[in-house]
């Protein structure tokens, strides 16, 4: 059963989504939204449909039934040039592994959001140190993700998805892969500065203690989002 | 107290280092895991697998030319004419006579002859059950074709004959062979007849001109080390895949040696598989050269036979090497137990001992000495030269590579995606270009090499096709029946005009031989004022007109026209005619005619000699036809055929090319090919391979918004800068080692631009090979790849 939530004033809605990879549906009917500066959390067990609903809602996927708005945008009727363009420019990501590019190093990573959307090297590897600084990791500066820890890593992968001030916020698993003390520092970390960014941040998770940093959350079953009865 | 309490007392195993059997125990591991390996375990040794194995079919095929050449050898020295070594056969009982009745048609030469048995038991040519009796034939299976094609309506006019059998294989050359025996009743004994007892002749075997043996070494080097750099890359397809699997193996106890070991197993089996599918490509590559013709290459499959001692060393050598290289390219993995396989450190590639090899090789070539005065040894050190200067090449190139790409900065995204991927790890990009640069400096060598001997192989004939484009020449028992192919040829469709003459000798009547037993001749031709004038520079010709001709290419004709001044008397011909030359005999000098040469002696209009009267008399006529006829040059060889089944015909050309080096000219650029396309082929799956292992970061990428064009540009330039290097590096190699090599046999460099269009080979492999990785790329970056579950 999805509950639908309250659109009024949201930056990102999505209504009544359906996604079927083949025969398997992977989201059926559900539904979402978030405000600027809001950090919500998208919970439910594997399999549930989570990461599928972070992929249609950033545009990356598109859903096969159900309407995503964006600004008051419709994400069904751009092209995919200009989702792309929307998610150079508008959106962040943090997925749980695998995503620096490995033979670049950390100043450099987090500088090619900003190289893609045609910023000059110097003033986006400037910008980039800054966002290091933010994550105390800027010792790290011209390492290569393969001579970091996993932690240390994350906390790249944040400086790089935010570096664009963007006004979304995908985090998709940030912490699966790290510790507990270490998965700790990267939500404060995270959320902290979407925070001061006022950034809305859609944190995908199965911990509830990650769950904890967000402000609402939404529980994925089956396919279908139900929100939490509750407000930090 | 727990259970745990309990148990045994145990300490940890000291660790030992294993014996034989516990090596092949891990080599056994490492094939179960290959064969056990799932989808990807499959894949990845059936790339290695079609990889290898092409590589190996194409060492058979390079294993089974001397045999395909021996074979194909002894098959045409059974079917010359085996006239005896002393050319004097009598008539018997086992003789026959033999008219050649080649003949050329379009693009392709028809070969055979005309055959007349003197008695009751002729020899029989090889292939062939049953002389065909007078007006049959029998013939190859692809004239048969031929001739009952709709191609062949004009060939079938010339051999209008029964065709009443077929030629075997034991007596053609190839499967595509044209050749046919025609049985004759009518052909005689005389100039253009040889009378035989036997088919085949064991001619002793001149030892190959040293140049095209250096030609030969040098295409042998070009070829197949490229297949070797292929075969090596092959066996590493998939290995970074296979090096986490074997990280999961560390973390239950396998050691580094272990993993080694279980590495070079996985390779072994997919090698093993690669050496059963080359065999198999192998195998049926030969059955297609029997039944297709490439290029005008085909072979009978059972010619091509690998040498044994060479099929034994393949069949050996490449599993070894193949499990050589595997351990060689772990060194510089560290493969750790909690998944993690991280290149070792980097440790820059060392100079120091790449570049002595090419210039030991350098060194060895300009110590070898000029081409002709090459010995067994002589070969042998330019082959160890142009082997150690190739081979050096590919030795500096990831040094180049290394030393470059370590140097490079800056640039738009795709270039520093692209640059950073290079600096990371040069390995994969040097490696694929390797061979494109072997083969490209070796074709460049090659190419310079082959032209600048040209001259040697190519000469000039001296021939005006503008003036005449086909020549023929025959002897006849009668000046009568000579003087009727200069008609003939006349009235064939599309002949414009005919520069013919009756050709005989004349002696001073009642001369004697002098003490050699030679008696002094002068050269007789009679023809039309018409073709007169193409043979001498004769201004005002009538019938009746006779001219003494000076000037010939060989000074001894002129010599001879002493013995026919004005007035003197003349026996002409064989049985003789007696003339006498007018008293108004005009001289005149000699003009080149259209095939190339200067006539000396006398020029006789028909007026002045009556042909008909002459007995044996030989005709040589030059014809001049309208091209625009399609198939005119047909027309004229049936009408020639039909006139004397024995007439030589030749097209007049500028240059005529040595059909040796013609023949390993373009065996040399179909095998380049075929070396180019298994290079491709090996580049782009290393290519994909690559993406597929980067699948989920393109998709994060994409998710991050990365234009595909980024990403596609980062894959050319990835694959560009290795590839632009290596061409600098094979054109200077190249071009060097072409100069070295014209050095040797002391020709000079023609053309120092020849590289430009292998270079542009090598740049449109490159080309084809990142556009053809394009669309996996774009597959690759899908959202999917972003799903983990």
């Amino acid at each position: 059963m999805s509950s639908t939530p309250t659109p009024a004033g949201s930056l990102l809605t999505a209504t009544g989504l359906h996604k079927a990879y083949g025969p398997t549906p992977a989201l059926d009917g559900a539904s979402f939204s978030v405000h600027p500066g809001e950090v919500v959390a998208v919970m439910g067990p594997s399999g549930s449909g989570k990461s599928t609903l972070l992929h249609c809602l950033a545009g990356i996927v598109t859903p096969d039934s159900g309407t995503i708005t964006y600004d008051g945008r419709d994400l069904a009727g751009m092209s995919d040039a200009e989702r792309s363009a929307l998610r150079r420019g508008e959106f962040g990501f943090v997925f749980q592994f695998g995503q620096l590019v490995p033979e670049l190093t950390c100043v450099e990573n987090v500088a090619l959001p900003l190289r893609l959307n045609g910023v000059k090297r110097k003033e986006a590897e400037r910008r980039a140190t800054a966002w290091l600084q933010k994550l105390e990791v800027d010792g790290l500066a011209d390492k290569r993700p393969g001579e970091m820890s996993g932690g240390q890593g994350q906390r790249v992968a944040v400086a790089r998805s935010l570096v664009t001030n963007p006004r979304v916020l995908f985090a998709d698993e940030p912490t699966g892969a790290l510790d507990s003390l270490n998965g700790e520092r990267v939500m404060e970390l995270l959320t902290e500065a979407a925070r001061g960014a006022n950034a809305a941040v859609v944190l995908v998770t199965h911990e509830a203690r990650v769950a904890a940093y967000s402000d609402r959350e939404v529980v994925v079953r089956d396919g279908r989002s139900r929100d939490m009865e509750y407000t930090r | 107290m727990t259970l745990l309490d309990d148990r045994p007392t145990r300490t940890a195993p000291a660790p030992t280092r294993p014996g034989l059997g516990g090596r092949l125990r891990d080599l056994g591991l490492g094939i179960r895991f290959a064969v056990s390996g799932g989808r990807e375990g499959w894949i990845r040794a059936l790339l290695t697998a079609v990889g290898v194995g092409l590589g190996v079919a194409l060492l058979l095929g390079a294993a089974s030319v001397p045999t395909f050449q021996q074979e194909r050898d002894a098959r045409g020295d059974a079917r010359q004419l085996g006239v005896g070594t002393d050319d004097r056969l009598k008539p018997g009982d086992r003789t026959m006579l033999a008219v050649d009745a080649s003949s050329e048609y379009r693009d392709v030469t028809i070969g055979g002859y005309l055959l007349r048995p003197e008695g009751a038991h002729p020899p029989l040519p090889p292939g062939v059950d049953k002389l065909p009796g007078p007006g049959e034939m029998v013939v190859s299976p692809a004239l048969d074709q031929l001739l009952h094609s709709a191609e062949g309506k004009l060939l079938k006019e010339r051999y209008d004959y029964r065709t009443v059998g077929t030629i075997h294989d034991s007596g053609l050359d190839n499967p595509f062979d044209l050749y046919l025996y025609v049985g004759s009743d009518s052909i005689k004994d005389g100039t253009d007849t040889s009378r035989i007892d036997h088919f085949g002749m064991n001619y002793p075997k001149e030892p190959m001109d040293p140049v095209l043996i250096v030609l030969i070494v040098l295409a042998c080097i070009v070829l197949l080390v490229p297949v070797a750099i292929f075969i090596a890359t092959a066996v590493r397809f998939g290995g970074e895949r296979r090096d986490k699997r074997l990280a999961a193996l560390r973390l239950v106890g396998a050691d580094v040696p272990m993993t080694r070991r279980m590495a070079a197993g996985e390779t072994l089996f997919g090698t093993l598989v690669g050496l059963v599918l080359g065999v198999v490509f192998f195998l049926a590559g030969r059955q297609l050269l029997g039944v297709v013709e490439i290029w005008r290459l085909s072979a009978f499959p059972s010619d091509f036979v690998p040498v044994p001692a060479l099929a034994v060393l393949i069949l050996v050598a490449v599993p070894l090497a193949s499990v050589a290289v595997t351990v060689f390219a772990l060194r510089s993995v560290v493969i750790e137990p909690l998944g993690v396989v991280r290149s070792g450190r980097v440790r820059g590639r060392r100079l120091w001992w790449r570049l002595p090899v090419p210039v030991v090789g350098v060194a060895l070539l300009l110590a070898s000495g000029p081409g002709d005065t090459l010995g067994t040894r002589g070969v042998v050190q330019i082959s160890a030269g142009i082997a150690f200067t190739l081979i050096g090449l590919v030795l500096v190139l990831p040094w180049v590579v290394e030393a470059t790409v370590r140097r490079l900065r800056g640039g738009p995204v795709p270039w520093q995606l692209a640059v950073r991927r290079l600096q990371l790890s040069t390995d994969g990009g040097s490696r694929a270009v390797a061979g494109i640069t072997i083969a490209v400096a070796g074709g460049i060598a090659l190419q310079m090499f082959t032209v600048g001997i040209n001259d040697d192989f190519n000469k000039k004939t001296g021939q005006d096709p503008s003036r005449a484009q086909l020549g023929a020449s025959a002897g006849f028992a009668s000046g009568e029946l000579a003087e009727r192919m200069v008609t003939e040829f006349g009235a064939t469709k599309g002949v414009r005009s005919v520069i013919g003459t009756v050709d005989s000798w004349a002696s001073r009547t009642g001369a004697k031989p002098d003490a050699d037993g030679i008696l002094a001749s002068v050269s007789v031709s009679v023809g039309s004022c018409s073709t007169l004038r193409e043979l001498a520079k004769v201004d005002s010709c009538r019938d009746g007109d006779v001219f003494r001709v000076e000037g010939a290419e060989n000074a001894g004709v002129d010599d001879e026209l002493k013995i026919a001044p004005p007035g003197a008397k003349l026996d002409v011909g064989d049985p003789a005619v007696r003339w006498t030359v007018p008293a108004d005999t005009r001289t005149v000098h000699s003009r080149r005619d259209p095939g190339g040469h200067y006539f000396g002696g006398l020029l006789v209009t028909p007026g002045a000699l009556d042909v008909r009267e002459l007995g044996n008399a030989s005709t040589s006529a030059q014809v001049q036809v309208d091209q625009s006829v399609p198939d005119v040059l047909e027309y004229v060889r049936n009408t020639g055929f039909a006139i004397n089944p024995g007439m030589h015909m030749y097209v007049y050309q500028t240059t005529q090319r040595d059909s040796e080096y013609a023949s390993i000219r373009s065996g040399l650029f179909t095998a380049a090919a075929l070396t180019m396309t298994l290079i491709a082929a090996s580049m782009l799956v290393s290519q994909i391979e690559q993406l597929r292992d980067r699948r989920r970061l393109l998709s994060i990428l994409v998710a991050y918004g990365t234009r595909r064009s980024t990403l596609a540009w980062s894959v050319l330039w990835q694959t560009a800068i290795p590839v632009v290097l290596g061409m600098a590096v094979a054109v200077t190699g190249g071009l060097g080692l072409g100069w070295l090599m014209l050095r040797m046999v002391d020709k000079p460099v023609t053309d120092w631009f020849l590289f430009l269009p292998l270079a542009g080979v090598g740049g449109a492999t490159i080309a084809a090979v990142t556009l053809l990785s394009l669309p996996p790329l774009y597959r690759m970056m899908r959202p999917e790849g972003l799903r983990t579950e």
